[in-house]
């Protein structure tokens, strides 16, 4: 008996072994794309603080309630652009963006946008609207295609398919914690009321709602942007984190596996000199 | 010259943050040329030429398009689209793009919605052969 338990710890060892070798390689690779993933989102950092402020700006000025853009109407519908991953074995980092859009939906009609191939397969399973299924990919999004994804959200927005845009994403707090995001992004939000910062003698070479048409497109494909740059090294993180978790816990199994083997080797041996003991006296 | 603190941000980068002198740019109703001590300005950017002059005097250009030109405070902000060097542009690349472009349009309607993106595209190929040209 003893022989045929030490072949299957042996072939158990092996299968934990290679499963190891991928998880190593998996949280190798990952750890090479996080540098670059960082740079990018560090470097996207600057327009996002200083477009929100001069977009916030313009709001402020604005006092036409029905400026485009600025306009609440009755809410029939929404759109949520979902950034998730491109694969999987990231630990939770795809499913807690759904569970957050899930518990948000709340009820209301709504159609998608998703963008990495998790968040479009799962939503074509679900079999909600989705208004492309085209972007597969998060990683190295260049701002041009940011660009084309805007004009079609808001074009949408304009044909009045839905009401409000909601971007859902993965923000990164440090490698060992990211956070899901929800935000608005259209209508646009009015900042609170602060009554210090406002400089009521800004001359605008167009009023304030025009100018929140023009420069409104150019700043959510900004946004958009710097939401793919945040969410993907959330991602790479994430999966860094798990397939670390992970190689840890093959290498305590083959540990506790090599030392059962061992005990089982050396009970087959204690066997047989009893065995041979035992014939020698006869 | 009196100097003032200028930041342009594209969505992927900083691409200038420190004392200039001055900047010229092209907003929607035409060039407009900030210098130190401006009034609170703000300005949706146009396709053009971008002209900047440090604080040691040296001038460089750029084409720069869409978003917004914003002086607060003496600060002077220009949140562009794209907004790239003379010694970053890629000469062959606009001349292609240029091409592009006008076998599009000649293929397309006015009142086509892809239109007006084409035309864009065209002048934006324009603008950078003038920059490096």
């Amino acid at each position: 008996m003893a022989g045929s338990s030490m072949k299957d710890i042996k072939l158990r060892i092996k299968s934990v072994e290679s499963t190891m070798q991928i998880t190593k390689a998996m949280q190798l690779v990952a750890t090479s794309k996080l540098r670059r993933a960082k740079e990018r989102m560090e470097s996207s950092k600057p327009y996002a603080a200083i477009s929100r402020e001069a977009v916030q700006a313009a709001v402020a000025r604005c006092e036409d309630g029905n400026a485009p853009f600025l306009a609440v109407r009755p809410l029939k519908r929404r759109l949520y652009i979902i950034i998730a991953g491109e694969r999987g074995l990231a630990g939770g980092y795809n499913n807690n963006v759904f569970k957050a859009v899930a518990a948000h939906v709340d009820g209301t009609e709504y159609c998608v946008l998703p963008l990495g191939r998790k968040a479009v397969d799962k939503y074509h399973r679900m079999g909600i609207e989705l208004l492309s299924d085209r972007y597969m990919r998060v990683e190295g999004v260049s701002v041009g295609e940011s660009y084309r994804i805007a004009q079609m959200v808001i074009a949408g927005y304009q044909e009045e398919k839905y009401d409000e845009v909601w971007l859902a994403g993965t923000s990164f707090r440090s490698m060992m914690s990211q956070e899901v995001v929800l935000e608005q992004l259209l209508p646009l939000v009015r900042p609170e009321e602060t009554g210090e910062k406002r400089s009521p003698s800004t001359l605008y070479e167009m009023d304030a709602a025009e100018t929140l048409q023009r420069i409104v497109p150019d700043f959510l494909a900004g946004r958009i942007y710097g939401a793919l740059c945040d969410a993907f090294i959330s991602e790479v993180s994430a999966r860094r984190m798990a397939m670390d978790s992970a190689s840890k816990n093959a290498e305590a199994m083959i540990s506790e596996l090599t030392l059962r083997y061992n005990r089982a080797r050396q009970g087959a041996i204690t066997q047989e000199i009893t065995e041979i003991v035992a014939g020698a006296e006869q | 010259m009196a100097l003032f603190h200028l930041q342009i941000v594209t969505p992927d980068r900083m691409v200038f943050d420190g004392q200039a002198e001055s900047v010229l740019l092209r907003t929607v109703n035409g060039d407009v040329c900030i210098l130190a001590r401006h009034i609170d300005y703000a300005a949706p950017l146009g396709i053009g030429v971008a002209r900047v002059t440090d604080e040691n005097g040296k001038t460089r250009a750029a084409a720069c398009s869409g978003g917004l030109l914003s002086v607060a405070n003496g600060e002077v902000r220009v949140i562009a689209t794209t907004f790239e060097w003379e010694d970053e542009i890629d000469l062959e690349r606009a001349i292609r793009a240029q091409q592009a472009a006008e076998k599009r349009l000649q293929e397309m309607q006015e009142d086509d919605a892809q239109y007006e993106i084409a035309e864009a595209k065209l002048k934006r190929a324009l603008i950078r052969q003038q920059v490096k040209g």
